[in-house]
């Protein structure tokens, strides 16, 4: 934050940026460089039976017969009857109620301040519909009296961030990986493009794979101790003795994490199309998994990466070549001049070297390509967090927030006339 | 989206005096105190090079913007007469090795000085050297001259 530091009138806001996601929440004051805090987009709910167990420690939140756990400490113990559920669907806020258990949650425990305090800016993906800004417009106002509140669709503020006003976000997520070209800061959202080929749909790739190999994918949680073995050697391991009834929900939960880790450490992505010597050449990497079990991993993680990519329709290559062809033909050189390259995701290694290998092929020929990626995982994983951070933080963007008085006269419809 | 940074009357009148009076050949503005002013303006002789060298002030560091009264030669096809052209151009100069604040107060802020300069031809957005290169600026201004 060197340049200007004239720039920011903002100390005296207090702004609070969010940045949900169906991975995570991110969470933080705004002009700081990174999120305060990074919750998982889960909440366990744990339906209690007869009388409330009074030995219990005190949790986040009692309502009536269910306990709810919020963030990775809390959800991360095996406890009977505790569910795991999301609430976002395709990118938007879904189950309000949950979602508001964990707004709850973050200003007791992340914020650690008075709603009332701290305008308010949220992210938002670009295919979000009205109903949804506008209920979230009422949520803030309503219940949680914030002062100021505004919404800025992600792929602008990755593209603002990135130092464009016209670029086409390529932004591969958890659930989902989509192709939104920005022009002149506004979306273009009738050629917005998305698939479900994300990370997760990685992480089942990952598992049917290692499940086929009949790697025993017990994680953590269940391992009480293990031994040291030799490569390649059947796992000894002592199971950790569990609370009976632990959900599939919970369990499934839990295996994501370790099939996350997994795919971090070890999928690569190729720049060319896979191919078996190409592959073999490329020195194999070691995974040890909670179990003890260990093995050395070499083409098959780059034959698992080729899913995001080999695909006619859906590939990630693909996607941002009909999104650019779906804009009028005067702004399709300026958008492959600037694909910017954001979400989780990316950070699989090699991915946007393929995605400019792929695009390269699809786009005309003597098209000037360039591909924009943070280097830092941290500004690929929080790349609309930290545009927001930023822009909440400009001293005359006070005077573009949705106030409480212009709530009051205007009601939840200023959000459409206000965030664009 | 606009990050609610003003321009300053300053700036309106000397992009003016580029248009209407053809003062000057080009301007360069820059946010201070939360405000587009002009940093810059260069005389009518000026050339492509003085542009760039006061665009790139910041040393790759610091974003601009830049206004420019680019004149060039046309040749009508299948005629021999010649044209000269005048083209205004506004450029956004975000350099990719400027900090993410300084990109991010000149991107969001873009649209207010669009709309105070009336009159602009093309909007260019340039991140590299090579963007914003006379070369690659003609070609834009060129893609929408009839052949």
């Amino acid at each position: 934050m060197s340049s200007g530091g004239m720039l920011y009138g903002g100390d005296e806001i207090g702004a609070l940026v969010f940045d949900p996601g169906h991975h995570s929440l991110r969470v933080g004051y705004a002009q700081e460089d990174t999120p305060k805090a990074e919750i998982p987009a889960v909440v366990g709910e744990e339906t209690i039976s007869g009388a409330l167990d009074l030995e219990t420690k005190p949790t986040n939140n009692i309502s009536s017969n269910t306990k709810h756990y919020i963030d990775t400490t809390f959800l991360n113990v095996p406890r009977s009857n505790m569910e795991i559920q999301t609430y976002m669907k395709d990118g938007m806020i879904d189950n309000w109620d949950l979602f508001e258990k964990v707004l709850n949650y973050t200003y007791a425990r992340v914020v650690s301040s008075k709603s009332e305090y701290h305008p308010v800016l949220f992210s938002e993906a670009s295919w979000n519909v009205r109903t949804n800004r506008e209920r979230l417009t009422e949520l803030m106002f309503e219940k949680y009296n914030v002062p100021a509140f505004f919404v800025v669709k992600n792929a602008v503020l990755a593209a603002f961030a990135n130092g464009r006003a016209t670029a086409l976000v390529v932004d591969s997520g958890a659930t989902h990986t989509s192709a939104v070209p920005v022009h002149e800061g506004y979306v273009l959202t009738q050629a917005v493009v998305k698939s479900p080929l994300g990370g997760d749909y990685l992480s089942l790739q990952c598992r049917q794979y290692l499940e086929s190999q009949g790697i025993d994918l017990t994680p953590v949680y269940a391992v009480a101790s293990k031994d040291v073995i030799r490569e390649r050697d059947n796992p000894r391991f002592q199971p950790r003795i569990l609370p009976d009834k632990l959900t599939n929900s919970w369990q499934q939960y839990m295996l994501k994490g370790l099939l996350q880790d997994f795919q971090m450490s070890t999928v690569q992505v190729l720049e060319t199309p896979y191919d078996e010597r190409t592959a073999s050449q490329i020195p194999s990497v070691h995974y040890e998994f909670p179990t003890g079990y260990h093995q050395e991993f070499g083409c098959e993680r780059f034959k698992l990466a080729e899913s995001l990519f080999d695909h006619t329709m859906l590939g990630a290559g693909q996607l941002a070549s009909t999104s650019v062809g779906m804009c009028d033909a005067d702004v399709r050189l300026s958008l492959y001049g600037s694909v910017v390259v954001t979400g989780g995701n990316t950070l699989l290694q090699g991915f946007p070297e393929r995605l400019n290998r792929d695009l390269s092929h699809r786009a005309p020929s003597n098209t000037r390509l360039k591909m924009i990626s943070a280097n830092g995982s941290v500004e690929r994983r929080f790349g609309a967090w930290i545009g927001g951070s930023i822009l909440a933080s400009i001293g005359t963007f006070q005077q573009m927030w949705i106030s409480a008085q212009e709530y009051e006269e205007g009601g939840k419809s200023q959000v459409e006339r206000k965030c664009p | 989206m606009a990050s609610g940074v003003a321009v300053s009357d300053a700036s309106v009148k000397a992009y003016e005096e580029i248009k209407n009076g053809k003062n000057h050949r080009f301007a360069i503005f820059k946010i201070i105190d939360n405000k587009i002013d002009v940093e810059h303006v260069g005389s009518r002789d000026a050339s492509y090079d003085d542009f760039l060298e006061h665009l790139k002030a910041g040393d790759g560091k610091q974003c601009r913007y830049g206004v420019y009264d680019y004149e060039y030669t046309y040749q009508h096809q299948g005629t021999e007469s010649v044209a000269q052209k005048h083209k205004l151009f506004l450029m956004l100069w975000c350099p990719d090795t400027a900090s993410v604040p300084n990109k991010m107060i000149y991107a969001s802020s873009y649209e207010a000085l669009k709309q105070s300069l009336v009159g602009i031809q093309k909007y260019i957005q340039a991140n590299d050297t090579e963007e914003a290169s006379q070369e690659s600026v003609e070609e834009i201004l060129r893609s929408t001259d009839r052949r």
